[in-house]
């Protein structure tokens, strides 16, 4: 039992990675004030392109490159069809995530002849595993944060990141101001577009990790769909903690272990139906929860507030 | 630079549209698993009488799966003498009705498509009643709505049996999986039949079953091996999950495990690929030999032996099931099993043996118990 915790915690970590990054690609959209929804298929096209690029330098560093510089590139269209062409977001995001599916597999079929997978026709890649020294030696941690994809430590690391550059730098300053009102950030002189633009280009940046963990780490090829949604998963986790990077990566996680918990409770007899509905229902009760905190938080600042008017008031009164 | 920028992104646009599935002209599949003999010669046969125009409707080519076997029979018929054409649905539900109408318009006098189009024919074929459908991987107890239309089904546990006995001998901790992409009453018949052959060849050998929830995500069916193999000591594989099943060969990969391959040869599909050490893992597949099938119920509606309005269970005895018996197989697989495993098909085939069916058990209920009892 001892040591099953332990590998199922492990698997936690695992299955969480690729959603953490799609998190906190939403996140810095959302805290920019965009409602971004494209990293689902963002996701999918960085996935296609780290596998294509490592097998025709035939370095899974280049792979890696190749598809961040993608989910970059991919965000770079968005937001200038977001932005300079003024489209509605929702649909700009849908749209392209539409368009990911096929175009991925007609992408796919061109290069290389094949319409499911790429594992037949392209030498698959890669990224290392790390042992980490003196984390590896830590009794229980240990064997639960040791031995992951290089790439899950960037996503830890990107968390502390992204919560450092909105709350600490004035990039993130100006993209929370321009979320608050962007009325009144235009008339300080902070181009909206601008910051927006480079919000698209770290959330593509982040999406771009995401897929090329999917197709370099979690498996070492790229399939039709393999995202499966993930990028979705992760537009629900945003949402829960409304764009706090901290916060969402904490539902995140979540997600991954129900995921975890959704395999693992298939060996006890539960009816697999039933095991499957986990993640779905627990998305449901956790907004829900989520929301009556929030609703009674709002309540008590406006009881609070209130109150205080009240006093003052009656403080001039005695007066 | 913006008139440039508005082409390209109209480019990519129309570029992905056309991956999104029109009708479309049949692409030669690239290296298809089971070539045939009729497929791979290169003169055209004399040029035969006219028979007719098959209209092939699937999801879409290239999937390694029932559409290329399908195909392959499909490319038979035509050296035949039928004029053939392929649609591309790309698994988009609600345009089926108008693939269906587009092949009636386009002059189809035979309209093959797979289970997934089912309720479309049902509701067209008996507003069309010249227009002849044949449905394939149609589960054994479908029955058509009209009488122009002719079932297939397959009895994948037949094949799913043979193949249950090579799990059970290759296992060495006495554990052995099964995999499925989502639940069904075709996918449990494949699991039946499995089950049951591992108990044939050694009741002692357990059977877990896992269940990815979708087909394509290969990600999640390696998560669920890895924790078969942890937690539950499985180490042979049988996947049943079309595209998710590629999770389960690179699992095997890493983990020095042996993998059972479904639909096609998925040996021979990575032994010449970039990625040779996937072929490597996979001892053997459960075929499904749609192409044949289809070859045989054409040969039928010649010889006028077709039951229009009936569904044809397919198995062994027909050649519309099998396994995998190649040269890898017999070098890996232990001489005196490979030897059991084609006496046992032999007498599948003759009638002598009977596989149970997931059609058998009364309810789903009586399933669970036989699922629960093959994992003690």
């Amino acid at each position: 039992m001892y040591t099953w915790f332990i590998d199922f915690l492990f698997s936690v970590i695992k299955l969480s990675t690729p959603i953490v990054f799609a998190t906190l690609a939403c996140d810095i959209s959302r805290k920019a004030g965009v409602y971004n929804m494209s990293t689902e298929g963002n996701m999918l096209i960085s996935a296609l392109a780290s596998v294509v690029i490592a097998g025709h330098f035939n370095s899974v560093w280049a792979g890696l490159l190749g598809g961040v510089l993608t989910g970059v590139l991919m965000a770079a269209i968005i937001g200038y069809a977001h932005l300079i062409g003024k489209t509605n977001m929702y649909l700009t995001g849908l749209a392209f995530n539409t368009a990911a599916t096929g175009g991925t597999v007609f992408v796919m079929f061109m290069l290389c002849g094949e319409k499911t997978s790429t594992n037949a026709a392209i030498r698959s890649y890669t990224i290392p595993q790390l042992n980490i020294p003196f984390i590896r030696d830590i009794p229980v941690l240990g064997k639960i944060l040791s031995g992951h994809y290089l790439l899950t430590y960037i996503a830890a690391l990107s968390i502390f990141l992204v919560w450092f550059m909105l709350k600490r730098t004035r990039l993130g300053l100006r993209m929370r101001s321009i979320a608050e009102n962007p009325q009144a950030a235009e008339s300080v002189g902070v181009s909206v577009v601008k910051v927006r633009y480079i919000s698209f280009l770290i959330s593509g940046f982040l999406a771009g990790l995401g897929g090329a963990y999917m197709s370099m780490a979690y498996v070492s090829f790229f399939s039709r769909g393999m995202v499966a949604g993930r990028g979705w998963i992760g537009v629900s986790a945003m949402n829960m903690a409304n764009g706090n990077p901290i916060g969402s990566s904490i539902a995140a996680l979540f997600f991954g272990f129900t995921d975890t918990l959704s395999v693992s409770l298939q060996a006890f007899n539960i009816p697999i139906q039933f095991v499957n509905m986990i993640p779905y229902v627990a998305t449901i009760l956790a907004l829900i929860i989520m929301n009556i905190l929030r609703i009674r938080h709002e309540k008590a600042a406006e009881k609070a507030r209130l109150m205080s008017v009240m006093e003052k008031e009656a403080a001039s009164l005695e007066k | 630079m913006k008139k440039l920028t508005a082409l390209f992104l109209a480019g990519a646009m129309a570029l992905s549209l056309a991956a999104c599935g029109k009708p479309a002209e049949p692409t030669p599949t690239p290296q298809t698993s089971q070539p045939s003999a009729e497929n791979t010669d290169p003169t055209p046969a004399p040029v035969p009488e006219e028979k007719g125009k098959i209209t092939y409707i699937i999801g879409f080519l290239g999937d390694k799966s029932m559409n290329d076997s399908g195909y392959v029979g499909i490319q038979t018929l035509e050296s035949q003498g039928y004029e053939v054409q392929v649609i591309e649905t790309n698994s988009q539900a609600d345009k089926y009705a108008d693939y269906v109408y587009d092949a009636i318009d386009g002059g189809a006098d035979y309209i093959v498509t797979s289970s997934g189009l089912d309720e479309t024919v049902a509701q067209i074929a008996p507003e069309y009643k010249d227009v002849k459908f044949i449905l394939f991987d149609m589960t054994a107890d479908y029955v058509p709505s009209s009488d122009n239309i002719f079932a297939l089904s397959y009895a994948q546990n037949e094949g799913s049996f043979l193949v249950g006995m090579v799990a059970a001998a290759m296992t060495k901790s006495g554990v052995v999986a099964v995999n499925v992409g989502k639940d069904s009453p075709t996918i449990n018949d494949f699991v039946v039949g499995f089950v049951e052959g591992v108990n044939a060849y050694n009741p002692e050998t357990k059977v877990v079953k896992g269940v990815v929830g979708s087909w394509s995500d290969p990600a999640a069916m390696k998560t669920l091996c890895e924790t078969q193999y942890r937690d539950q000591k499985a180490d042979v594989f049988y996947q049943v999950a079309g595209g998710s099943g590629a999770g389960a060969f690179e699992f095997a990969v890493e983990n020095d495990c042996w993998c059972i391959g479904v639909d096609s040869d998925q040996y021979t599909a990575f032994a010449e690929s970039e990625n040779p050490e996937l072929a490597e893992v996979i001892v053997t597949s459960m075929l499904k030999e749609v192409g044949n099938s289809l070859v045989n119920t054409f040969a039928s509606i010649e010889d006028g032996s077709i039951q229009w309005g009936t569904t044809l269970l397919a198995g062994l005895a027909d050649n519309a099931v099998g396994y995998v018996d190649n040269d890898f197989f017999r070098a890996t697989v232990p001489a005196d099993v490979v030897e059991n495993i084609s006496s046992i098909a032999a007498k599948v085939v003759s009638g002598e043996m009977s596989v149970k069916s997931y059609f058998d058990f009364a309810d789903e209920t009586e399933f669970n118990t036989f699922l629960q009892e093959a994992g003690k």
